[in-house]
């Protein structure tokens, strides 16, 4: 309808603050949104990466990085003798203080024996640990406290010296610092002792069958996804509520400054939209003029709000690469329905405003 | 457009109910008839503005009824009654009341889409009744960039453009000097006498009572007998006949402002007596008298 676009683009100010509002609105959702992406997918990272689909941990202890995970050699052994294992690789995990020259940060210290897996999935510089008292540490770890290859690392009380720069391996606390095996468990002063084993089973044998195969007094075997899930609840538990509040305000806001935005301009214009009924315009077509100028303005405002998310988004990684935000389609898909919502909800009160118009009230 | 007869019957409305309910029209009765115009003037909250939102189906009376043509607008519900102000009645308002946002051409061309009419049809007809009411080089301006007298041609135009049989205005002159005030009168009244449609005007205004060919005067919610008007034959002011300074000359009577233009008059007489040109005064001030008092005596007044 020609007289919604005319209407919007009268009064330029306006349209540009209700497009903003959108926008601004829009891109927070989006933000906030693929910030609790980032986690969960960094979350999911590692274990995605492990070898095998079939986690075997102590009975109970499903964050192996924080609560610490006791297999013995013996369990390593019975597991790789279980009939359908084709492969299990044992590690060893521990959060430990990195005890950098400005500050103390956390990590995730793996342990793995290179020529099984478990180790870093994606080196950018150098090579893995081949002698003790090697590391591999993340590379966004390494840049922020100008770490090299080379460079010395105090871990528990020990001196390492820096091998390789690992990708995709920062945390949203911390992030992954990879060592051999043994150096990791001398550390540790526990040798012999797993966290956790990745089983892969041979073919034809379902993660299921393994999960019933491996039945060892106090230890669990669970698929690998379960585990990626379990995690995903973890911090869901603690992030989907403020982030989900967040995300929520950032909507309600977006609403009330279009709503209110198209309402003064529709109370103002209440005398134009008074003489239209006069004329003869139906309520209808009136809802439809108002509930089209909210559409526009929120489209164009959740259009552009998807843009602005992005090159913030592309901003913050660059400034915090440890924050990774990941922008995901069902996320803007959501984001611009969102942005529909909002149009709709922000036409009611000028809709009303209009219903409640009497044709003969031009006449005063 | 068909020539149609609106009858107003018995019409009370009252507004509100209990202590603080207001009559503002009380058991009014009147009927429009096809290009005639007729001017409803009264007192401030007489129920002018009341009894032609009724007249133009923009308020349910209370009680009586309101026919346009035998179709009884009065019984028809809410949803029914917006094409029946688009199609029949021609609404102009005191403030023009026409969209900000839409060039001039596309504030009549959009009354001519709602009836129905394809885009391209109705800007040409919009374009066609513009540019005959002299606005051919403005269609492209917005409203604000136009003058009061040129936003009421608009208004106009977008009173006209779906043919309607009735024009309804209230104080469409109020926004405007009185030159262009008159303008605008005589454009209405070309526009009754030519296209044969009905224009009921609401006014206070002395000055455009001359195009009409009826006056009615509303006082209180009814109509009060109709005060026969006549121009002062010295300085051409209009008089109440009723309640004028007057004279007899020759079983002629002749009204006056103030007993000065009186003596005057009567000094111009004797003056003229003498020059043997008293026919001609006699006869100027006759005809005025004569056109105006046949629109009085068309007007009926009922109470
Ligand atoms: N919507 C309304 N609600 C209540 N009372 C009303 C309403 N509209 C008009 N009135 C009352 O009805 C009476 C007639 O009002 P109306 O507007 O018809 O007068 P009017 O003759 O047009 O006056 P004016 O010359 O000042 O425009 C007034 O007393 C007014 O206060
Ligand atoms: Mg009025």
């Amino acid at each position: 309808m020609l007289l919604a676009r005319r209407n919007l683009t009268h009064d330029r100010v306006r349209l540009v603050l209700s497009i903003t509002g959108v926008a601004l609105s829009v891109m927070l959702i989006l933000l906030l949104s693929g910030y609790l992406a980032g986690i969960y997918r960094q979350s999911a990272t590692y274990l995605e990466n492990a070898p095998g689909s079939v986690v075997v941990a102590q009975q109970g202890v499903r964050t192996f990085a924080g609560s610490s995970s006791f297999l013995s050699s013996d369990v390593l052994d019975s597991v790789r003798t279980t009939p359908g294992v084709a492969q299990a690789v044992p590690i060893v995990m521990q959060a430990a203080v990195l005890e950098l020259h400005d500050r103390k940060e956390i990590a995730s210290l793996v342990g793995y024996d290179a020529a099984q897996g478990g180790g870093p999935w994606k080196l950018a510089e150098g090579r893995t640990p081949e002698a003790d008292h090697e590391v591999v540490v993340d590379q966004v770890l390494a840049d922020q406290h100008g770490i090299s290859i080379g460079s010395a690392l105090t871990i528990l009380d020990q001196q390492f010296t820096v091998v390789g720069l690992s990708a995709d391996t920062s945390l949203w606390i911390g992030s992954y610092v990879f060592a051999g095996a043994e150096a990791v468990q001398t550390m540790l002063r526990a040798p012999g002792v797993w966290s956790a084993i990745f089983v892969t089973p041979s073919a034809g044998v379902s993660d299921a069958d393994i999960v019933r195969a491996i039945a060892i007094p106090g230890i669990e075997a669970f698929p690998k996804t379960d585990k990626i899930e379990a995690d995903r609840r973890g911090i869901a538990r603690i992030y989907d509520a403020p982030l989900g509040l967040m995300v929520g305000i950032a909507f309600v806001v977006g609403v009330l400054v279009v709503g209110l935005v198209i309402y003064t301009a529709t109370v103002e214009r209440r005398r134009e939209y008074g003489a239209l009924k006069a004329i003869g315009m139906k309520n209808r077509t009136l809802y439809r003029l108002v509930t089209r100028q909210a559409l526009i303005a929120a489209v164009a405002g959740g259009l552009l709000g998807v843009a602005l998310a992005f090159g913030l988004a592309a901003l913050l990684i660059a400034l915090r690469p440890q924050f990774p935000i990941v922008i995901e389609p069902g996320a803007i898909a959501t984001a611009l329905a969102a942005s529909l919502v909002m149009a709709v909800l922000a036409a009611l009160a000028p809709a009303r405003a209009i219903a409640g118009l009497a044709p003969a009230e031009v006449f005063r | 457009m068909n020539a149609l007869t609106l009858d107003v019957r018995n019409v009370t409305k009252r507004y509100g109910d209990g202590e603080t309910a207001v009559t503002a029209v009380r058991d009014v009765s009147l009927a429009i008839q096809p290009s005639e115009i007729v001017l409803i003037m009264g007192p401030s909250g007489s129920g002018k503005t009341t009894l032609l939102s009724m007249m133009g189906a923009l308020l349910h009376p209370t009680a009586g009824t309101i026919r346009l043509d035998g179709t009884a607008l009065s019984d028809l519900s809410e949803r029914q009654l917006p094409p029946i102000r688009l199609r029949q009645f021609g609404f102009i308002f005191q403030d023009f009341n026409l969209l900000s946002a839409l060039s001039i051409l596309e504030n009549v061309a959009l009354v001519a889409e709602l009836a129905g009419s394809k885009r391209k049809a109705a800007r040409e007809k919009a374009t066609a009744i513009l540019t005959e009411l002299g606005l051919g080089a403005r269609l492209d301006f917005l409203p604000e960039k136009l003058s009061g007298g040129e936003k009421q041609r608009v208004a106009i135009a977008r009173a006209l453009i779906n043919d309607p049989a009735l024009i309804l205005a209230d104080e469409p002159t109020a926004n405007l000097d009185s030159k262009i005030g008159h303008e605008i009168m005589r454009l209405l009244r070309r526009i009754a006498k030519e296209q044969g449609r009905s224009v009921v005007i609401v006014s206070h205004d002395q000055r455009i009572r001359d195009i009409a060919d009826r006056v009615l005067w509303l006082e209180d919610g009814r109509f009060k007998d109709v005060i026969t008007m006549t121009t002062d034959p010295v300085c051409g002011m209009t008089v109440e006949r009723d309640r004028a300074v007057s004279v007899e000359r020759d079983g002629e009577a002749f009204y006056f402002c103030s007993k000065g233009c009186r003596e005057e008059f009567l000094g111009r007489l004797r003056s003229e007596d003498m020059g043997g040109c008293r026919s001609a005064v006699l006869q100027r001030a006759g005809s005025v008298f004569a056109h105006l008092a046949s629109g009085a005596r068309d007007g009926h007044a009922s109470d």
